[in-house]
């Protein structure tokens, strides 16, 4: 009890120094304060000075409605005015000022710490993970273990996919096609080479974006990926680039439409023009599935290893590039700074995590729906365009129709590039669209010699079955995938890599094209891929953000840089006589 | 208090932690908070979180309302760390 009436009255006692000047002007306002009764009786006259000093916008109105509220009014914008001169700072800011000084020297006296220093859990773990020296490594070393599960985890199921796409889901089409009569006619086609080609071409890689999206989920809901960004930003500005640049990058490896949209965060328009011009090296998800086809075709054994290094080289071009036009167009010797609030580490939950990886997968196969589904039939409709009068509609080889003709004016510019058939530059060409569209369209235009067996050969129940057996099978070689991405393999060592009808044809195609150097053309292929312009609705997101002259300036610049590096990669690696 | 806070965010080499801003004034974190919120009030610091909120808007697809650039496609938007900078650095 004499506990609670000394606290009592010492909060009677209790009064914040506002500093010798304030003080002054509190003490001159309680004065104006106490000359009206009526306002006196209403509020304390030290709060009111101090609240008048701070300009609170709601004790100002209800001033004003009061007899003498006026003339308050009016001696507290003196004070004010007076202040403000001296501190050369707003009145209310010097109040705040010495209230939260005041706070701290309180805090200060009246907390006593056994351990002075004591870190957090978080504080601790920042400690190694955001360090100067071992912060990137450690970010490299969870990027490729993100892609080691991408690859190597989700391959199983990419196989099952792809089995139940090409296999049952086909036959059902034609089944269902043929009872309607309309076997063997170009509404077959159209569904069978169009569709189920297209769409399936991207659905078969559903597997590896959810392996994509669970890994960036675990790493995000942990609360790591704030640290990466932390770890990289400074990178980015040691490296004399604005350091939040590289916040917009982050949204980058999943989709650069809103990585474009998330330069807004930078102020400074040169920074901002200049992140959106990087902003696309970075390797979006969409782009994934190209990696992952011709690394299977042409580097089984190091899949994750080369896709990796894509997503590295992707962000090195942006940071070197970065620098040439920091010290040339962009010329800015201004470094702004700020602070970021990390959020604590926390263990990832089940469900944060399917929420997530579910919301993007979703995306991605409405995309597949829609704008994958919409390229399909366009695509196979220029397929079926004959090139000369002899051919009729939907019924020639497709080399002979007007899409292939238009295509191989446009692929000599890339035979320095190892890769010149016109089924190579017309994947490129309609991956202009959308990247994933460039694996729909070489399903769509690589000629697979059919060697499958009848089609009415099993029952829609048999099909059931084997696809939940196979669905079995690879939930169990997932499972035993896992200790991969530590390098331990438990599948019995086996020859080479089996490879798809369609694999082979790509891998045959490209070894062709490029004189017996398949690998390193694919690897132009992909370094192609990695740098020119990301899609078309990236393109109307710069216009929208960046304008149209910058838009043009990227999407030539892009194409430019592509040509270039894959020329470097693919008569470099010649030159080198590395394959 | 408000100025050493500002002061310390502007001769940063390079992006800072709230923790260890909290640290390196020998402030409580929730103290800090406060300042933070009341320089962002004050046009002191800006808030970057404002402005990746409206991305989140933007890419979401219910929202597009028509201006947007085919924001349906958007499949994927991180969600970034708060982050708070000095605006009276824009310039040229």
């Amino acid at each position: 009890m004499k506990t609670h009436e000394r606290a009592y009255t010492q909060r009677e006692d209790f009064t914040i120094d506002y500093g010798h000047e304030a003080e002054e002007e509190i003490v001159r306002l309680q004065e104006e304060i106490n000359r009206h009764a009526r306002i006196e009786s209403q509020f304390p006259s030290r709060w009111l000075a101090i609240k008048l000093l701070e300009m609170d916008h709601e004790i100002q109105m209800h001033l004003r409605e009061l007899e003498g509220g006026s003339e308050l009014l009016a001696a507290a914008e003196r004070s004010i005015a007076h202040l403000e001169k001296i501190y050369g700072d707003d009145a209310d800011v010097i109040i705040a000022d010495h209230r939260y000084g005041w706070i701290n020297g309180l805090v200060h006296e009246a907390v006593k710490r056994t351990r002075p220093d004591r870190l957090t859990k978080s504080d601790k773990v920042d400690r190694v993970v955001t360090h100067r020296l071992l912060g990137i490594p450690i970010f490299l070393i969870a990027m490729w273990m993100v892609f080691k599960l991408t690859t190597d985890i989700s391959a199983p199921y990419l196989d099952w996919v792809d089995g139940v796409i090409s296999g049952p889901i086909t036959n059902w089409i034609v089944s269902v096609l043929g009872v309607l009569g309309l076997d063997g006619s170009w509404v077959e086609s159209l569904f069978v080479d169009g569709i189920v080609a297209g769409v399936g071409g991207v659905l078969v890689f559903v597997p590896v974006m959810m392996s994509l999206y669970l890994a960036l989920a675990i790493l995000e809901d942990s609360g790591y990926m704030a640290r990466a960004a932390f770890v990289m930003d400074r990178l980015m500005h040691a490296l004399g680039l604005h350091g939040k640049s590289f916040l917009p990058m982050l949204i980058g490896f999943g989709c650069t439409v809103p990585a474009l949209y998330a330069t807004r965060t930078l102020e400074n328009e040169k920074d901002r023009i200049l992140t959106g011009l990087l902003v696309p090296f970075m390797s979006c998800g969409a782009r994934l599935p190209v990696y992952i086809l011709f690394s299977a075709i042409f580097f089984p054994e190091n899949a994750s290893g080369v896709v990796f290094g894509l997503y590295l080289l992707g962000i090195l071009t942006a940071i070197i590039l970065g620098i040439v036009l920091n010290n040339t167009l962009f010329k800015n010797k201004k470094q702004s700074t700020f602070v970021m609030e990390l959020p604590p580490y926390r263990l990832p939950t089940f469900r944060g995590i399917w929420f997530h990886m579910w919301e993007r997968t979703s995306a991605f196969v409405r995309k597949a729906w829609t704008i994958i589904m919409a390229t399909s039939i366009i695509l196979w409709i220029l397929m079926a365009i004959p090139v000369n009068k002899s051919g009729r509609f939907a019924e020639i080889d497709i080399s002979d129709s007007a899409f292939a003709a238009a295509n191989k004016v446009v692929s000599p510019v890339l035979a320095p590039l190892g890769f010149d058939s016109w089924e190579a530059s017309s994947a490129l060409f309609t991956g202009f669209v959308a990247k994933e569209v460039v694996v729909s369209t070489m399903v769509q235009v690589y000629t697979v010699e059919e060697t499958e067996e009848e089609p009415g050969a099993t029952t829609f129940f048999e099909d059931v079955g084997e696809i939940i057996i196979s669905f079995i099978g690879a939930t169990g070689n997932t499972i035993k995938s896992l200790p991969l991405i530590f390098g331990v393999n438990l599948f019995e060592e086996e020859g080479e890599t089996e490879l798809t009808d369609l694999m082979l044809v790509v891998r045959n195609d490209f070894e062709e094209s490029s004189g017996g150097h398949g690998a390193l053309a694919s690897m132009a292929f992909m370094v192609f891929v990695l740098i020119y312009t990301p899609c078309m609705v990236a393109v109307a997101a710069e216009k929208q953000e960046l304008g149209a002259k910058w838009m043009w300036f990227s999407i030539i610049g892009q194409f430019a840089l592509a040509w270039l590096m894959a020329f470097v990669v693919f008569q470099g690696g010649i030159l080198l006589g590395l394959g | 208090m408000l100025n050493q806070v500002l002061q310390e965010i502007k001769s940063a080499q390079s992006a800072l932690k709230l923790s260890d801003l909290s640290h390196k004034l020998g402030v409580e974190r929730s103290a800090l908070d406060g300042m933070i919120q009341f320089l962002v009030r004050k046009g002191r610091l800006r808030n970057d979180d404002e402005d990746l909120a409206a991305v989140t808007t933007i890419c979401s697809p219910p929202s597009c309302g028509g201006s947007c650039t085919g924001m349906a496609v958007c499949p994927f938007v991180v969600k970034i760390p708060k982050t708070y900078s000095i605006p009276d650095q824009k310039s040229d």
